[in-house]
């Protein structure tokens, strides 16, 4: 961009390799220019340009992040080009975020994998050579064969990333034998889903607040302006609501994110105290007289009495001494909420939950909805259909969706006695195997070893298998499984797990992991630490079911399909597992016979949709709109069928054959919460069971049947001359599986430690100053806790933000890639698996990578920023086994 | 031709609407910076990296705890300097009062560069033109809004006709009291902004990314200060 650089000549000569556009005749649409008195051609001027006119537009599911967005994508030339939102889809209304876009470089950038690698030299050397699928998979085969021809299924393990095939990749593991589908719940939203699953029943795990209609919104953590699951859903029905029905947005963070700066409050808290501002808040409310009475003796299973005790000292002076939050702005925004109520509503994320108290402040917020009623009610706290269509609660008279095809058994459960995986189980660590003869017999019918349902976290499985990934590597390094064959989808544990370190190191242990294999779309991190690499299709290549909860609160259901053939030898994993399946034989094919044409496949399961496959396809989504909206399920009355055969337990609790269907509710029979109660349970015995069941002091935080606050072990008598280090997400990431799309890796590539000024004054640094983070390990019942000592630390510069919380030190978590391609690594040459790039390939040329990485240090830029995921040490929480990203104790001293 | 209910299937030339006078309102009280808007401009033009047609500046609220948000695009002034500064007269208006590039007769020059007081225009390197923002001219001629308005998730972008006082863009324009940025620039600017505030303007040392170190410290849209 020097002026003396080029001439036009000289840039001619590089050309340009634009071809003509086409909607309209060259000699055409002349226009007279108003001032210059130019003639302008049209034509020419749009030369290159996509010509929506011969684009073809195919609606289909965004894969950009874990929110699923209906999307338009358009293809010219055999080429996706653009990608717009599916002004149909009723969840996302046709807007779409930056990441949207991210999955054309996905798909497009110049070191994609397009065949399957093999190893050559050591493991992690980085050496590979091209293989055919057939050899790939006859070599794999052989490898898996034998686990379950001599009964030892369970020593395949298949760890996920990000699956949303909704059942495939379970149907395969079912077919194998092996409890083994591991994913990473743990890592993202366990503490936030255990509390709603608690209070709600299984159905609700993730709540669908009726932002449309709110006045007011508390909002603990929550970022759902930049990076929240099902953010942008729930982002432009807040905006609207704010600009047009005057709702306002209260927001408690550590720092200014862009959820913070759009709301009219924003107000800094210490990390891990919003569980205080909510006991307060309940407070503040329950003396004022605000709360909800007949909602709460309706539909809570504790006495409004004992609440008030239970809150007596919670008061809002007592808050803001943990919080940093002024008490006269607690009670405030707690009056104006409960007067908003019912239009009114909370939301949380990881900020709260994510915390070694997070579960309990995560119960405390779901409280406050509660006790002013507005569960379920226009413009407040709703829950709506979530899971796949198949007649479960709150889904009547949706058509039935289902996977086709013969479906494999689950596993049998681990234990002692008939029905039970026993020779497995006797493998176990002999502690382990005591505590688990000593479990609740539902925990014991669904034991599936160690990984599947870690002994020492029920709650990580109780409802559903959630499962605590952070743990898997340290369990197998422990000997708490064998594993003969490891297959990774889509995972990036190596790179983004806590204490990725660890992770890397058993990945590297060939005794451990004696036979890596990696699915990936990409070379990243995990795979680069494979044996062998089968290359996937991505997600604009590539068919899949969705549904999720509509926050516009009518259910429907959208097909993910291929706009594009996949590029190179690229299989999407349905296609690679079913032909696993099949070599690998012994009955197993039998599970995927009817899938040899994938779209004949998915238009079957689609069959029950009152809507021909042409058209579903055509339109992308589908959706009764004339279908009620999902308010106050719960007040549904029991049909006299339902009721045939039914009794009413002295409890008001109805049964029919042995399960509770609903609740007496004066003289109806309704149907309730998909509880044990039926009701909200504000209290449950449920996390006292499972503290005792696993030795948890019963004055732990943890083991409260109903919310309580307590402070995070480590952040008790904290020192002046620590900090609290935490980590966020970007609007242009999604995790760490970002680095390589290009426009949005030159919008973010660096993570620089933001700081108060204030704090940078008291350590004597000043912006752009480098420095030394060191991070100590946690004190609670959790992974090594209280070991002394740095655990580790990095090195970064300073950036001040007035909007930080003054003890709070934080970067984001998605940059530092030493794979990932030149993008991801921020440098100025293609890297990656040589022998598997491209050559005369179906790719598009992309003229950006590598030269004008302008980012990349050897390009004069700063470069890729800093690995920080081997510095946050793997912190389950007790009984769930959430991760407590946010608890990190940190130092501070200045580099340079 | 009827219209289809399915919204992409109206597209072609004979969808396109036609307005007097072409303009835009950026509600910064609605942007929340999410970058979808530059993002989707960069891919629907292939913007090489390093240069932008349109990018979206994070502001240090000066008396806040809190950032403010500020897409910035070529403000289609109406009495536009690159126009006059371009010897090639490479640049022109056309009818509907949008200032193009018209790139078959630009030589380089980089007056146009120079002279534009809000940092629109670059030079595309591979394209070997001075490039900037056309309100995608090729979308709005067949009845698309511009990528990023199409795209905007947060309601903050509006295109549309600043001839016809009753329309929806006049009417958002005088509801919000939006006005240019850099008014004192004197160029009469079709870009408008709600929620700007003096500040802002004075903010030249804020890029995207927030990061002290990094080069990406930018002057409005493209880095002028190399």
């Amino acid at each position: 961009m020097t002026k003396d650089k080029f001439s036009r000549r000289d840039l001619i000569k590089l050309g340009s390799g634009i071809v003509a556009g086409g909607f309209l005749p060259a000699t055409s649409a002349v226009n007279a220019a108003a001032d210059g008195g130019a003639k302008v051609d049209i034509a020419k001027l749009i030369r290159g340009k996509i010509d929506y006119t011969k684009a073809k537009a195919t609606p289909t599911i965004c894969f950009g992040c874990t929110t699923h967005c209906g999307v338009i994508g358009w293809v010219q030339d055999g080429r996706v080009r653009k990608m717009e939102g599916n002004p149909l889809d009723p969840n996302s209304k046709g807007n779409i975020c930056a990441k949207a876009q991210g999955v054309i470089s996905a798909t497009y950038y110049p070191e994609r994998l397009l065949y399957p690698l093999k190893r050559v030299g050591i493991r992690g050397g980085g050496k590979w050579k091209r293989i055919s699928w057939d050899e790939a998979l006859t070599e794999i085969a052989d490898k898996m064969r034998p686990l379950r021809e001599n009964n030892v299924p369970e020593e395949f393990v298949f760890h996920y990333g990000r699956d949303k095939t909704k059942g495939y990749t379970k149907h395969f593991t079912n077919a194998f034998g092996t409890p083994h589908r591991l994913n990473r719940r743990s890592i993202c939203s366990s503490n936030r889903r255990a509390p709603l699953m608690s209070f709600y029943g299984r159905e609700f795990e993730w709540e669908t607040q009726d932002f449309e209609n709110t006045k007011y919104i508390i909002n603990f953590g929550g970022n759902p302006m930049e990076a929240y699951q099902g953010g942008l859903f729930m982002m432009h029905r807040i905006r609207k609501a704010q600009a047009e029905n005057n709702a306002k947005m209260v927001t408690f963070e550590v720092r200014p994110s862009a959820t913070a700066s759009v709301s009219e409050e924003y107000h800094p808290v210490m990390p891990g105290t919003d569980g205080a501002i909510a006991m307060a808040m309940i407070h503040v409310i329950l003396g004022e007289g605000l709360e909800d009475k007949a909602f709460w003796e309706r539909w809570s299973n504790y006495p409004l009495e004992d609440l008030r005790k239970h809150v007596k000292t919670n008061t809002p002076e007592w808050a803001e001494a943990i919080t940093s939050v002024p008490a006269a702005d607690i009670k405030r925004i707690a009056i104006e909420f409960a007067k908003a109520a019912p239009y009114c509503t909370t939301m949380s994320n990881r900020g709260s939950a994510k915390h070694y108290n997070g579960v309990q402040a995560d119960r405390a917020i779901r409280m406050l909805d509660v006790l002013v009623g507005n569960v379920g009610k226009p413009g407040g706290f709703c829950l709506s259909s979530l899971r796949g269509w198949a007649n479960r609660y709150g889904q009547d008279g949706l058509p039935k969706l289902s996977m086709p095809g013969p479906k494999p058994s689950d596993p049998k459960p681990w234990g002692i006695g008939e029905g039970f995986n026993e020779e497995a189980f006797r493998k176990l660590p002999e502690f382990v195997q005591e505590r688990v003869n000593a479990f609740p017999d539902k925990w014991r019918n669904s034991y599936y070893g160690e990984l599947a349902t870690p002994s020492e976290y029920p709650l990580a499985w109780h409802w559903y298998q959630m499962r605590v990934g952070q743990l898997v590597y340290p369990y197998i390094k422990e000997g708490r499984q064998k594993v003969s064959v490891y297959m990774s989808f889509t995972l990036g544990a190596a790179y983004g797990y806590p204490e990725a370190n660890a992770a890397r190191e058993v990945l590297l242990d060939e005794e451990l992991i004696p036979y890596h294999i990696a699915i990936d779309i990409g070379y990243g991190e995990q795979t680069a630490l494979a044996d062998i690499i089968l290359p996937e299709a991505t997600a604009l290549e590539r068919w899949d079911h969705h549904s999720t909860n509509n926050y516009g609160l009518i259910p429907y259901t959208g097909v993910r399909q291929p706009l594009v053939k996949p590029a190179g030898e690229t299989k999407s994993v349905q296609v690679i597992l079913r032909d696993l399946a099949r070599k690998i034989g012994g009955g197993m094919e039998q599970y995927f016979i009817q899938m040899e044409d994938m779209e004949a496949f998915y238009k079957e399961w689609y069959k029950n949709l009152p809507v021909d496959w042409g058209t579903f396809k055509k339109r992308g989504i589908w959706q009764d709109e004339t279908r009620a909206k999902d308010y106050e399920l719960y007040e549904k009355q029991l049909t006299g069928a339902e009721l045939e055969g039914s009794e009413v337990g002295e409890d008001g609790i109805i049964s029919k054959d042995g399960k509770a269907i609903g609740l007496m509710q004066g003289d109806k029979a309704v149907i309730g919460f998909e509880t044990p109660s039926r009701k909200i349970q504000v209290y449950d015995e449920i996390w006292p069971i499972a503290a005792k069941a696993v030795g948890l002091p019963m004055d732990d935080v943890n083991a409260s049947p109903i919310a309580i606050y307590d402070t995070v072990p480590e952040h008790r008598d904290l020192p002046e001359d620590r900090y609290i280090f935490s980590t966020f997400k970007w609007n242009v990431h999604t995790q760490g599986r970002s680095g390589h799309w290009k426009y949005n890796a030159e919008i973010i590539h660096t993570n620089p430690v933001f700081m108060h000024p204030e704090t940078g004054k008291t350590l004597g640094v000043s912006e752009g100053d480098t420095v030394k983070v060191s991070v100590y390990r946690p004190t609670g019942a959790t992974y090594r806790s209280g070991e002394p000592g740095v655990m580790n630390s990095f090195e970064n510069h300073v950036r001040f933000l007035k909007g930080m919380h003054p003890r709070v030190v934080m970067c984001s978590h998605h940059v530092g890639h030493w794979e990932h391609g030149a993008v991801g690594r921020s440098e100025n040459q293609i890297s990656g698996p040589v022998e598997g790039l491209p050559k005369e390939n179906d790719l598009p040329v992309d003229r950006d990578i590598p030269k004008k990485i302008w980012w990349a240090k050897k390009n004069g830029g700063i470069g890729g920023g800093v690995h920080i995921n081997d510095a946050l040490p793997i912190n389950p929480c007790p009984l769930t086994g959430g991760q407590n990203w946010y608890d990190n104790v940190c130092s501070i001293e200045k580099v340079s | 031709m009827a219209k289809s209910d399915i919204p992409w299937e109206n597209v072609g030339p004979e969808f396109k609407v036609n307005h007097g006078k072409v303009g835009m309102l950026l509600d910064l009280n609605r942007c929340v910076g999410c970058h979808s808007c530059s993002v989707s401009c960069k891919t629907e033009h292939e913007v090489p990296l390093g240069v932008f047609r349109m990018r979206v500046r994070y502001l240090e609220r000066p008396e806040a705890k809190t950032l403010a948000f500020a897409p910035m695009l070529c403000m289609h002034c109406e009495d536009a300097p690159c126009l006059k500064a371009c010897p090639s007269k490479a640049i022109t208006r056309l009818e509907d009062g949008r200032v193009i590039v018209e790139e078959s007769k630009c030589d380089l020059e980089e007056e146009c560069i120079s002279a534009c007081p809000y940092g629109a225009i670059f030079i595309n390197e591979d394209k070997a033109v001075a490039e900037k923002c056309d309100f995608c001219h090729h979308r709005t001629e067949v009845g698309l809004e511009p990528a990023c308005v199409a795209t905007c998730p947060s309601g903050a972008l509006e295109f549309g006709d600043l001839d016809n006082p009753d329309g929806p863009l006049v009417k958002s324009i005088e509801r919000t009291s939006a006005k240019p940025w850099k008014e004192d620039a004197g160029t009469k600017p079709t870009v408008f902004y709600a929620g700007h505030e003096k500040w802002m303007e004075a903010m030249a040392n804020t890029g995207v990314q927030l990061d002290p170190e990094d080069a990406d410290i930018t002057y409005e849209q493209n880095n002028l200060k190399k």
